[in-house]
């Protein structure tokens, strides 16, 4: 059998494009071929012609021939993405990078801590999860947004809501009139979970300043280093290990990630606080 | 492993036979540099032998400047003659890179399998050249299918594998077997290795570099950064630096185009953020990644001394007198 080409990228269709708020779109693509991968596991998608970026699938890896890719405006490539009107073909390489390690969460509660656009790779862990819901103890979702409007999958709370094994919490940097949830940065939610946080496995995903404060108050609370996973985001063109781009301290943030625990990155300066990377005495 | 010897004559016509059935590259001395070129009738008088490294790192040939990765691949049966040993030890990060198990890169390897490696002793060494200072010696002791030697007129070939071997047997009736590698080339090593140890005796080796990069705050960053100007030069000359940009060529195809982060915003983000936004800590990521993070990932420096990068560099910054500088 020849072997596999790294670089070449599968063809999906783009199906449906759903907005979710004026910066965030889901995109429903469909292939001809299966797909495998596994929860936290990350695609690089080709907007031919246009260039390429990384996203971490928000549908559940058990769907094999379609996938939903939600994705922000937030520079070029996305840009061009959110210009789609659907009928287009694009491509998807992959499956990257490490993905949660699924079994060691069993028995467990798990606490899932996520902010704005992180919610497109929770939402595909969190329907990990419920298709063998009964395995954990119970799951903790706190997510965060900037305000009521810029929440995405708001229909899919009311799904969530129903399972009884599972706790939302939600909190909005500034609240509107109609808002009866939590007002303030999405950690102030850890203070209403009542849990013994040295047992709890948390999750992470969000923007790098909210991932910076999460692992901190959840390190407060008590939860094990090695239990809390970060997804880092850095610049990838491979996805591979070989470009480079995404090489933090001894790692490559595509290959040995995107998800980490705390414990291993704690002694990479890049890592844990990374915009400070070497400007300490500055 | 065995040893021949052919007069310099007899190689030539060897070699002549040769370039009608492989595309062979050899060092050919040009008014100011020394540069890879195909070799044919008309410039095989002219190869520059066992000098010291060409312009081009040997990586360029593995892992080329851009390269489509999806069109189906062009097979080159090539034969690379005089290669400095620097280069060759430069393929061991770059296997770990690109022959990694997981993620194979099929076109690297491709291009590893198509070629035959001939290195070659330096008899000669430029003031950049310091190999020796991290361990690496200045005759192929690695990675090479044959080393070459010329000496008093005549060709010394080594063969270290069956690829090599193979290759010879095309010609071996030409040449001579002989027991062992001949003593004026043990001496001329023994000489050059004094040239280089003398010339490079305040550089601390690869251990005592990487503490001291690893150390060094901002200041010394900061001073040597002054100088540059992101051109890149010191990543794209250098025989380790494997780092690429895949570039979308339309029609799903793709072209890997070497990259640099020493270019601006190399590790920029959307929203742009960017680790990597200032000058200094560009150069200082350079040096992290030679000399503390690739030994970290596989055990092994991401510089083999050759010195290119010190020659390269337009704003004049000399890697070893910042190292030196930075260990006092």
């Amino acid at each position: 059998m020849a072997e596999k080409n790294i670089y070449k990228p599968i063809k999906y269709k783009v199906d449906k494009i759903v907005t979710e708020t004026p910066l965030i779109k889901t995109f429903f693509i469909s292939a001809d071929q299966e797909f495998e991968f596994q929860t936290g596991q990350f695609v690089e998608v080709t907007l031919d012609g246009i260039g390429e970026a990384p996203y971490t699938p928000s549908s559940s890896p058990s769907i094999k021939d379609k996938m939903e890719l939600t994705i922000m405006n937030a520079g070029y490539v996305t840009g061009k993405m959110h210009e789609l009107k659907g009928g287009e073909k694009i491509g998807i390489r992959g499956p990257y990078g490490k993905g949660y390690p699924i079994d060691k969460f069993y028995g467990k509660e798990i606490l899932i801590l996520g902010g704005g656009v992180g919610l497109a790779p929770l939402r595909c862990l969190i329907l990990t999860l419920l298709e063998e819901e009964q395995k954990f103890k119970k799951i903790d979702i706190c997510f965060g947004a900037k305000t009521p409007a810029d929440f995405i999958y708001k229909d899919w709370f009311y799904e969530l809501k129903k399972h009884k094994n599972v706790e939302l919490l939600r909190s909005v940097d500034k609240a509107d009139a109609n808002w009866r949830e939590s007002e303030g940065v999405v950690t102030v939610l850890l203070d209403k979970i009542k849990t013994d946080f040295q047992e709890i496995v948390a999750i992470v995903c969000g923007p790098p300043i909210m991932m910076k404060f999460g692992a901190k108050r959840l390190l407060e609370l008590g939860v094990k280093d090695k239990n809390i996973y970060l997804s880092m985001e850095t610049n990838m063109s491979c996805g591979l290990g070989k470009c480079g781009h995404c090489a933090m301290g001894e790692y490559f943030v595509c290959k040995d990630g995107p998800v980490f625990t705390y414990d291993k990155i704690k002694d990479t300066p890049e890592m844990v606080d990374f915009r400070k990377l070497f400007n300490k005495n500055d | 492993m065995r040893t021949y010897s052919v007069s310099l004559k007899q190689w030539v016509k060897i070699l002549s036979s040769v370039t009608t059935k492989y595309n062979v590259f050899a060092p050919i001395q040009k008014e100011d540099f020394i540069d890879y070129e195909l070799i044919t009738e008309d410039n095989i008088e002219e190869i520059s032998y066992n000098k010291a490294k060409p312009t081009t790192p040997l990586k360029a040939f593995m892992f080329p400047i851009k390269e489509n990765v999806v069109k189906e691949l062009k097979k080159e049966k090539r034969i690379i003659l005089g290669i400095p040993s620097c280069d060759l030890s430069a393929l061991n990060i770059l296997d770990k890179i690109f022959l990694d198990e997981e993620f194979l890169d099929t076109y690297y390897k491709a291009n590893r399998e198509n070629t035959i490696l001939i290195g070659s002793d330096c008899y000669e060494i430029e003031d950049s050249c310091h190999c020796k200072s991290y361990g690496v010696n200045p005759y192929p002791e690695e990675n090479s299918d044959i080393s070459f030697s010329l000496i008093d007129h005549k060709v010394i070939l080594q063969v270290y594998t069956t690829k090599g071997e193979n290759f010879i047997s095309e010609f071996s009736d030409k040449l001579t077997e002989i027991t062992e590698l001949p003593k004026e080339i043990v001496e001329k090593r023994k000489s050059i290795i004094e040239t280089l140890n003398l010339q490079n005796k305040d550089l601390p080796d690869a251990k005592e570099t990487r503490k001291i990069v690893m150390k060094e705050g901002t200041v010394i960053w900061k001073k040597f950064a002054k100088d540059c100007v992101s051109c890149g030069a010191c990543a794209v000359i250098c025989p380790t630096c494997h780092c690429f940009l895949l570039i979308d060529k339309g029609n799903f195809e793709k072209v890997k185009n070497w990259d640099s982060c020493q270019y601006p915003s190399f590790e920029r983000v959307a929203g742009d953020e960017d680790p990597l936004n200032k000058i200094y800590n560009r150069l200082k990521n350079r040096y992290l990644c030679k000399f503390v993070h690739k030994p970290d990932m596989f055990d092994e420096i991401a510089c083999t001394g050759c010195g290119r990068c010190v020659d390269a560099c337009i704003g004049k910054i000399n890697k070893n007198e910042l190292i030196i500088e930075a260990s006092k």
